[in-house]
């Protein structure tokens, strides 16, 4: 029988097809004009780079582009080579500094031949060396550090836009790269949008046309539009507008500490803010609330960027509410997962321990996962979760995407999700970062700890409940439902771990004084043989696991041999003999005695 | 003052024999909430001055305002049959003295509100149909008979309104017995129509009692009964000869002075037995007293042995007549005598009703304890609704104790809709805090509560939504879900005006979700929190309960919007393929629409993924021309594993497919849930997997892989089949005079409405028209239809069935249905196109 097949049946596209082309993708790779070195050097802020890496005195440094800007890598890099050598020697103090390094990189062991590398570093203490990342593990917004660190690299240079999120390792230049703005078109379109001349407005840009923004200021404010305002960079991604100072006059673009505490805050809420280039949806959806209104002037499309379909800031309310439906469906969910969506943002760390925290405080399942870029194909290898929490930079924090199977939202939405029906309160405000999480989980512990001291009283009144009457069920009694907003019905599911830890201390409670000191040296496994009760939820080391009791209850197959239970579906299917199959390795396997492999 | 006690009837609970469980059921304004007002005002419950006008079981202000019910009342009286002869009259049933305990229930009559009907019929036993002389049987009132069989709950009949038919029509004795005898037989069709054949004939004859006539405004009623005893001693003659007498083709020859079946004697007209024996006197005292004839009403009334109250002397023409009559007549006597007479008490109902009401089986402890009404056997109580409590947010859970005892402090198992024996889900347990009486708008306490009897319960609300089971037993299955004639179909989106206002709103839905046995409160896709209702009218009431009760809140409400369902037209025209993201794995799939009858079977629950697959691939077979072998390989219902969608698994052979199933079924439960065209679930599709080829490791078939392309390729194959949208209809039933029917026809045109009959109520100018009209067009019907007819006529919609939309196809933007699309898509904020196929078909 087994001698009649030359080959295996094709069960699966071919491996070969894997490095296809996908035609899909073709076409989004347009023709790149060719661009002349000297564009080059302006765009990418050769000089200015290039003095920063000799003044700090890197070695290895990593270039992070984003995709639109990759083809140009290898060209910048040339030129960025170019200009290092024309500068002069780097103080020789720098070295020790360097050197000192080993002790970082034994925390974080990479893929590196060790000996190696100290001796090619060695070699190059002359000059410096830099290294292009090809792809970003998570968003081209933040800074790759993992890559980075793949290369040894001291530091990194990010090009392009970014969300400017605080890192974790090591240190960065940002070359938000040079674009040029057509300012003519601009203002025709700023006047249009804004026809009354003491409108306030806040002027933003992105972040690679940035340095517009004040010349336009001026320009705006030469026309007679008194409540101009502009805005400069600044790193801090939870400021009310995100990485942005409004700069109230001219004059006061450096105010020291003291003044800027003096000065009364604007009310952005009664400011028109006016986006130059397509901001990305989470800054929409946080500006949106925050500001009287948007307007966005659109820049053409540009080689250094990918083309975005631009948004139209009045769909900020519509998505929002999209968004708010999430919340609440989510409000019934019973497993979440947290999905590690960055690696470098400062603070994910302790983020990660807070909403495992926080979930577990509302009686629900957490697993953390990480899977590298996220797509819905990933995310649905894991179908027992009842949605995710993405930990990211507020950028990339917002994942939208038709596929998903569950719900995906931001650390913010997952404390209003968790908040509960009586408290959730939806004004607007919206956050996609893991920056406030902190703060926004202590300032509502303090709440909750001060309602629930009010709420006792009245509870335990209400909870008075007449002794236990004959003949009723001898079982503990049950937590209340959950209301799921997406069917409109009561889940008794969306606590798992609530039940467990009540029915837990119950238990131990009822042991204790039996066994005595036998249960306080961990929990030892009886031997005798003690029959499952129906409806009693899987457990692993004698803790409930949703996960398990997933996979227990709701998988019709559960791995090799379960599908013979259910083969009373197939009525024709007769029994045959039992053959010997192949064994052995995958380099050859062999059929029995015959040792030919095959 | 009420005229019993609490203590009385808590020893009348002890004899289930003695109990008699009875909803009023009627077409709206027959006259349920002013019949039963007599039956209080027997009891001393309100004063028999106000019975007829108070409506005192219309316990909420909107419902006084309205003068319609909106919720079903029920309260708790006590009743005696005096005479030793009567309770001898019981047939079929063992009586335990001449004590009796009836647990009324009045019931709400508009259409919109029939859920609370169904939600009455479930706990009690019998049904005292009301039906207007004038107007007769209407849609309602089939549709409430209806579903009291289906319940296999005993029907008996009052003829209500006869006031109407002597005063303002002047209809002569032969022919108010023509159209009384007429409105029976319609009665009778009903129920043989739907006659359960096990319950033996339920048909009502007013020779044995079981039809009254009378009037709820007067507060009298008479049955053939009460004047058979009054002839019976004078004439000498058996009393049930006698009520065999006095209806039908029965004439008394005053000539021979025999009896005879022939309407003439030597040429001369004979007057029938019942127009001279029993219409006679009532004609004579409505003439005598209407024409303001006083001697002749003295004559008459000591004629007749009565004795008018001092107060009612001295009253004139349609006062008088009410005072007269009631003493003549007095409508809660008949009412009780009839109801306890001819209404099983739960000891017999539920020997035969324990099978439509228990899913387990029915040999298990609780079926027997249910089947013998035991209040020794385990608990098993159904809750059929929730009735708001005084203090706000709380409800009381209202319900029937099946089989053993409920008291305060009692733990039980609550067991919810989905509850499976053997498994957590959807079950709790609670200690009932205390059980009470429902008296009406009033509640009293009482420390238990036997088998048979109608209970409120404290403090557990939280678990239930809207119904469920209770129990003491472990083993014990669910009692069955009550099926509902409405669905809610009409929707508004609500939305707090003021932000911080949301947990109150949130909480608010949730409370109206409880206070309504049909209500749908659920939030969207789009982040809207819907409120679904089954008409207008319903859905009017359930907003403003919402906005100034349950949420107490402003509220921004939308505009009524329909909720459509995805469909297709025609069979796929290529098979689809989609590949999965790392292109190792391809499914095939068509798509084709199921049979109409299908989908209502599976939307009935006839069809379910519950049952057995055999037993289900046979009617499938059988009754919807099915493949065997394909019935047979239906992998799963949906959306929410029970939608009237299908996939059925066509394919030969195809290795590991079993390992992939679980994934495609949760790919098709949230393909189905919102459809490719515009998100909303999907009704009436089968989908064949034609053939899969999976990659040959496993990590590379997992679900991440499948899900996602199990969903892209029903989409497109959806796609690729002439998709439609299905609205739903509404079946109106307007009644109207005959001149302003032109005004019907226009409007209904105006609407896409759709006549198919059309008939003339005999002896009245009055016509039925029955039509179709679009749910989506019925906004604002009502007041378009008074305008259009100078208020004559009276709409009745209830929800019909689902019907593709006609005007092209919804991938057209320039069609209408295309245009609808678009709509729909951009309130739910998605893109405004409908993504072509090419986003989900695969080339090979």
């Amino acid at each position: 029988m087994a001698s009649d097949l030359s080959a295996p049946p094709v069960l699966s596209t071919p491996a070969e097809q894997t490095f296809d082309e996908d035609p899909s993708t073709q076409t989004a790779r347009a023709e790149r004009r060719t661009i002349s070195d000297d564009e080059l050097f302006e765009v990418y802020e050769i000089r200015r780079t290039a003095s920063e890496i000799a003044e700090r005195g890197w070695r290895r440094v990593a270039l992070q582009f984003p995709d639109a800007m990759l083809p140009d890598g290898p060209r910048v890099l040339g030129l960025l080579e170019k200009e290092l050598a024309k500068l002069p020697a780097r103080p020789a103090a720098r070295d020790d500094e360097v050197k000192e390094k080993p002790t970082q990189e034994h925390q974080q062991p990479l893929e590196m031949d060790l000996t190696t590398k100290s001796e090619s570093a060695k070699a190059e203490s002359r000059e410096t060396r830099l290294y292009i990342l090809a792809d970003t593990s998570y968003s081209a917004c933040c800074v790759d550090e993992i890559a980075a660190e793949h290369a040894d690299a001291e530091g990194v240079i990010h090009y392009g836009r970014s969300c400017l999120s605080p890192t974790s390792r090591l240190p960065v230049i940002y070359v938000f790269t040079q674009q040029k703005l057509d300012y003519d078109a601009i203002v025709e379109s700023f006047g249009k949008e804004f026809p009354e001349k003491d409108i306030k407005v806040v002027i933003m840009a992105d972040v690679m046309f940035q340095q517009h923004v004040t010349f336009f200021c001026e320009r705006l404010r030469d026309m007679g539009y008194t409540g101009v305002m502009g805005t400069e960079i600044v790193r801090d991604p939870a400021a009310s507008i995100p990485n942005r100072k409004v700069i109230l006059e001219e004059g006061s673009t450096e105010p020291n500490e003291q003044e800027e505490d003096a000065k009364p805050e604007v009310d952005l809420s009664a400011c028109h803010l006016f986006h130059i280039s397509t901001p990305p949806t989470s800054l929409l959806l946080t500006l949106s609330s925050r500001l009287a209104s948007l307007r966005i002037y659109p820049t053409p499309d540009s080689p250094y960027s990918t083309t975005s379909d631009i948004i139209d800031p009045s769909s900020a309310p519509a998505l929002l509410r999209r968004r708010y439906g999430l919340v609440v469906r989510f409000a019934s969910a019973s497993i979440i997962g947290i999905l590690v969506n960055t690696l470098s943002v400062k603070n994910y760390l302790p983020t990660i321990a807070l909403l495992k925290d926080q979930i577990a405080a509302a009686g629900k399942k957490s697993y953390t996962i990480v899977v590298g870029k996220l797509n819905p194909a990933k995310l649905a290898n894991f179908a027992e979760m009842d949605g995710w929490v993405v930990v990211g930079c507020w950028e990339s924090g917002l994942v939208e995407s038709d596929g998903m199977y569950k719900p995906v939202i931001t650390p913010f939405e997952l404390a209003l999700a968790l908040a509960g029906d009586d408290k959730r309160i939806w004004d607007g405000s919206w956050w996609g970062g893991i920056e406030g999480v902190a703060s926004q989980a202590e300032s509502k512990a303090e709440k909750d700890a001060e309602e629930q001291a009010a709420d006792r009283p009245e509870r335990e009144a209400e909870d008075e409940i007449p002794q236990d009457v004959e003949g009723g069920v001898d079982e503990e009694e049950s937590e209340p439902p959950e209301f799921d907003w997406r069917t409109g019905k009561l889940v008794s599911h969306s606590r798992p771990m609530r039940v467990a830890v009540r029915s837990a201390k119950k238990n131990d409670a009822s042991t204790s004084p039996a066994e005595g000191d036998a249960s306080k040296g961990g929990k030892e496994p009886s031997a005798a043989l003690v029959q499952r009760k129906f409806g009693e939820l899987a457990t692993v080391n004698g803790v409930v696991s949703p996960g398990a009791e997933f996979l227990r209850s709701q998988r019709t197959w559960q791995g090799l041999g379960s599908d013979y239970n259910t083969t009373d579906d197939i009525e024709d299917e007769e029994s045959t003999a039992v053959e010997e199959g192949r064994s052995g390795v995958a380099r050859g396997y062999t059929v029995g005695e015959d040792l030919s492999r095959t | 003052m009420v005229n019993f006690t609490v203590d009385e009837v808590r020893k009348l609970m002890d004899k289930p024999s003695n109990v008699r469980n009875m909803s009023v059921i009627a077409h709206v304004d027959h006259g349920k909430s002013t019949l039963t007002d007599s039956l209080l005002a027997k009891c001393g419950i309100i004063s028999s001055a106000k019975a007829g006008d108070a409506r005192a079981t219309d316990t909420r202000q909107d419902e006084q305002d309205r003068g319609i019910t909106i919720k079903s009342t029920a309260i708790s009286l006590y009743g005696e049959l005096p005479q030793e002869e009567d309770i001898k009259d019981i047939q079929n049933q063992k009586t335990d003295g001449n004590g009796f305990l009836i647990n009324l229930i009045d019931s709400p009559g508009h259409v919109d509100f029939s859920s609370e009907v169904t939600a009455a019929l479930r706990v009690t036993d019998g049904a005292l149909v009301v039906v207007d002389t004038v107007e007769g049987v209407c849609v309602q009132t089939e549709t409430v008979l209806r579903q009291a069989l289906s319940e296999r709950i005993k029907p008996v009949v009052i003829i209500n309104k006869v006031d109407r038919a002597l005063l303002e029509l002047q209809v002569s004795k032969e022919d108010l017995y023509q159209s009384f005898s007429r409105t029976i037989e319609s009665v009778n069709v009903v129920i043989s129509t739907y006659l359960d054949k096990s319950l033996g004939d339920l048909q009502v004859y007013p020779y044995k009692g079981t039809v009254a006539f009378g009037s709820g405004l007067h507060g009298w009623a008479f049955t053939v009964r009460q004047f058979a005893t009054r002839y019976a001693k004078k004439f000498g003659v058996d009393r049930n000869k006698m009520m065999e007498r006095l209806w039908g083709d029965n004439y008394f020859n005053p000539h021979t002075k025999k009896w005879t079946t022939k309407s003439s004697h030597e040429g001369k007209e004979l007057e029938r037995a019942f127009n001279q024996f029993i219409l006679d006197p009532i004609f004579k005292i409505f003439s005598a007293v209407m024409n303001f004839k006083k001697e002749e009403v003295a004559t008459l009334l000591s004629k007749l042995d009565l004795k008018l109250e001092a107060a009612d002397k001295d009253k004139e023409g349609k006062q008088l007549l009410k005072a007269v009559m009631r003493t003549f007549l007095p409508a809660a006597d008949s009412l009780m005598e009839m109801m306890i007479l001819h209404l099983p008490s739960p000891v017999t109902a539920q020997k035969y009703r324990v099978e439509t009401l228990y899913e387990g089986p029915q040999d298990d402890e609780a079926a027997i304890a249910i089947r013998d009404c035991d209040p020794k056997g385990p608990l098993m109580l159904y809750v059929s609704k929730m009735v708001p409590t005084s203090d706000k947010g709380r409800f009381y859970a209202f319900g029937r104790v099946f089989a053993g005892t409920v008291r305060s402090g009692l733990k039980v198992r609550i067991q919810g809709p989905n509850y499976v024996p053997g498994k957590k889900e959807d079950l709790f347990i609670k200690a009932i805090q205390r059980t009470v009486l429902m008296m009406g708008g009033k509640v009293d306490p009482i420390d238990d509560m036997p088998a048979g009897n109608i209970v409120g319960l404290v403090g557990i609300d939280q678990f239930l939504l809207k119904s469920g089971t209770l129990t003491t037993s472990d083993t014990a299955h669910n009692m069955k879900v009550m099926k509902f004639s409405v669905s809610p179909v009409v929707q508004r989106s609500v939305q707090v005006k003021n932000a911080q206002d949301l947990p109150k709103l949130v909480e608010g839905l949730k409370r109206l979700s409880k206070s309504d046995p049909c209500v749908l409160t659920s939030s969207n896709e789009s982040g809207e929190h819907v409120v679904a209702g089954a008409g207008e009218l319903h859905l009017e009431i359930c907003l403003n309960d919402l906005e100034n009760d349950h949420a107490g809140v402003p509220l921004i409400i939308s505009d009524p919007v329909v909720g459509y369902r995805e469909s297709i037209a025609g069979k796929s025209s290529m098979t689809a393929l989609s590949k999965s993201p790392n292109k190792h794995n391809r499914i095939y799939m068509t798509a084709e629409p199921i049979d109409e009858e299908l989908a209502l079977a599976i939307e009935a629950g006839k069809i379910s993924p519950r049952e057995d697959f055999k037993t289900r691939a046979r009617t499938l077979a059988d009754d919807f021309g099915w493949d065997v072998t394909d019935a047979r390989k239906i992998w799963c219902f949906g959306p929410d594993t029970q939608g009237p969608n299908l996939l059925v698994d066509q394919t030969k052979a195809v290795q590991y497919l079993n390992e992939i199933k679980d994934s495609v079924v949760s790919g098709f439960q949230w393909a189905t849930r919102g459809g490719p065209v515009a998100e909303e679930p999907m009704r009436g599709v089968r989908w064949n997997i034609m053939d899969v080829t999976l990659h040959a490791d496993a990590i590379h078939r997992g679900a991440g892989q499948i899900m996602p392309t199990t969903r892209r390729v029903l989409y497109a194959s959806t796609l690729l089949s002439e998709p439609a949208l299905q609205e739903p209809v509404f079946l109106v039933e307007i009644q109207v005079p005959e001149q302003a029917m032109g005004g019907v026809y226009g409007v209904l045109t105006r609407r896409r409405g759709h006549v198919f009959a059309e008939e003339q109520r005999p002896g009245t100018p009055l016509f039925t028209i029955k039509a179709y009209l679009p749910v989506m067009e019925s906004f604002g019907f009502n007041a378009d239809l008074r305008q259009g007819t100078g208020g004559q006529a009276f709409p009745q919609m209830v929800f019909d069935h689902w019907q593709v939309l006609p005007g092209g196809s919804p991938l057209d933007n320039t069609s209408k249905v295309g245009g609808i699309v678009q709509t729909i898509r951009k309130r739910k904020g998605l893109k405004i196109d409908v993504p072509d196929v090419s986003n989900y078909y695969d080339k090979l």
